[in-house]
């Protein structure tokens, strides 16, 4: 599969067709799926239909995005399916009468819609071990957990079925994927996308972005899908600030630093040898550390929680049985979460922000781990981090969770070979800047991968 | 019966939630879980100057100019 970029550029020069694009990514998902099990829904029909518009539209020659088939995390609304959200639940729902404004944006930019992606059930997992439609496998090595909650929408990537997709991130659910299927991920600020049209986590911290193979791609659609909505009340009013035409200034002169404490302490051996991969090839000694940052990642904890099964509570009193087991027992305690402790989790979290704020008047990037390790089996329960033995399916979060607790913009880019053990797997290093700031992040990401630091190349799992 | 069960228990009984015989023991722990991240953070000093910064933003009917 090649690059969106690239796929764009033949069809608007007019060497490709959008349906012979269209018709590849449909054949690479159909030789792919049986050993990645990424999508739970295929719109073929849809999508060479559009291609054909695609093709037909005299302004071709202008659509950033021209005939690159797309794919987005089913809690993105698609006109005529339910909005599963990885749940049985909705299935039984009205499907959706219209797309979600994100893959609107992109299908007005000439990118084509080719299905429906698996997640953890509503969102809440970082494993893709969803038990109504079957666990993502990992592309790189089918025996492994793709990361989650947007299991579905990494794997398509790594796995060359389409060049871009969409996923949602509450608590690192792009970051993760993006680390153990290696590829990119963008969580954009909080607030800056617009999440109309898709099925909420947790409105207080839900963000959504772009998986891709490389940053160029990832800048291309995050530029097309920027601008406020009226219809997401957390959308910023703010205009859209393009970055592919920065991404080629490189990262001399910004002031970038490693971020230390609990970001260090939670990472296994390979997440330190990839932040420090990268911090040479930045050439920066420099150590930053935030205070309370175990803190905030329990209050991120506490508003997840609470947030996330107050929204599901009529399902919970009527109809237990129906939730994936996976997040069952989760979703019924943590509807039971007093108020206080959600009160005050809340003011944890400015709290926060505003410590971490005062970190960026003398820096403009921090690096950190993405996960604490590889991505390890599936059906793995226990993780053993920092001396502790802690539960594997949460504290694939650990890295993550404080970062998007206070909505920072992060670009995850993939390294390679730092596992002894498991040396054809790849781990992310999170690229993290100020609020509004999506441009630092992507031009440091592009310098890391023009210097052969980070890549994302294909993976080539068993076909059909 | 320890806090953690009598909270379970009463407040599952207020908000009309059946937790089934088979969920209870995971339901313990993970209420058990969130206690425990609840445990610093409402340790945490702060006064109130620090409130939550949550900004609500009223909504404009259709068409204002």
């Amino acid at each position: 599969m090649r690059a969106a970029a690239d796929i764009a550029s033949a069809v608007r020069g007019g060497s490709l067709s959008a349906r012979a694009a269209v018709q590849a990514s449909l054949d690479r998902i159909n030789a792919t799926e049986p050993a990645v099990n990424a999508f739970t829904a295929l719109l073929a029909e849809r999508a060479l239909k559009r291609a054909d518009q695609v093709d037909a539209d005299p302004r071709r020659g202008q659509l950033w995005l021209a005939g690159v088939p797309f794919a987005v995390k089913n809690l993105f609304d698609v006109a005529g399916l339910p909005t599963l959200a990885g749940s049985a639940i909705e299935a039984t729902r009205a499907p959706a009468a219209r797309d979600a404004v994100l893959v609107r944006r992109l299908e007005a930019a000439g990118a084509v819609l080719v299905g429906a992606l698996n997640m953890d059930e509503y969102a809440y997992g970082f494993t893709t071990e969803n038990t109504h439609h079957g666990a993502t496998h990992n592309p790189h090595d089918p025996a492994r957990i793709s990361g989650g909650s947007s299991g579905g929408s990494a794997a398509a990537v790594a796995a060359g079925q389409v060049p871009l997709t969409l996923g949602s991130d509450t608590n690192g659910s792009i970051r993760v994927p993006a680390s153990l299927c290696g590829v990119f991920g963008l969580k954009p600020t909080f607030g800056r996308l617009p999440r109309t049209g898709s099925y909420p986590f947790v409105a207080a911290l839900d963000h959504l972005g772009p998986f891709t193979r490389s940053v160029a791609d990832l800048a291309l659609a995050y530029d097309v899908m920027q601008g406020p909505d009226a219809h997401d009340p957390a959308c910023a009013q703010r205009p859209p600030e393009p970055t592919s035409a920065q991404l080629g200034v490189g990262s001399a002169g910004l002031r970038i630093g490693v971020l230390g404490g609990w970001f260090r302490e939670m990472a296994m051996p390979e997440a330190l040898a990839a932040v420090d991969a990268v911090a040479e090839a930045l050439g920066t000694t420099r150590l930053i550390e935030w205070p309370e940052v175990a803190r905030a990642r329990a209050a991120a904890f506490l508003i997840t929680a609470a947030e996330g099964a107050t929204l599901h509570l009529p399902d919970l009193q009527t109809r237990p049985q129906d939730f994936d087991p996976m997040t069952r027992e989760r979703f019924l305690a943590n509807a039971l979460i007093p108020a206080a402790w959600v009160a005050q989790s809340q003011r944890v979290r400015h709290w926060f922000a505003r410590q971490v704020a005062r970190s960026f008047e003398t820096v403009d990037v921090l690096i950190a781990p993405a996960t604490p390790c590889v991505a390890p089996p599936i059906g793995t329960e226990w993780l053993h981090v920092a001396g502790q033995r802690l539960p594997a399916r949460p504290s694939m979060g650990l890295l993550t969770q404080p970062i998007s607790c206070i909505g920072l913009p992060v670009a995850t880019v993939p390294l390679w070979g730092l596992c002894p053990d498991a040396p054809h797997l790849p781990i992310g290093v999170q690229i993290i800047a100020a609020p509004w700031r999506e441009d630092l992040v992507l031009r440091v990401a592009a310098a890391l991968e023009a210097q052969g630091v980070c890549s994302a190349p294909l993976a080539q799992p068993a076909s059909t | 019966m320890d806090s953690v069960e009598a909270h379970v228990d009463a407040t599952a009984a207020v908000l009309g939630l059946r937790i089934p015989a088979e969920s209870r023991p995971a339901v313990l722990r993970y209420f058990a879980l969130a206690a425990a991240m609840a445990e610093p953070v409402m340790a945490m000093p702060l006064t109130p100057a620090d409130e939550s910064g949550s900004v609500f933003i009223p909504v404009e009917p259709a068409g204002q100019p």
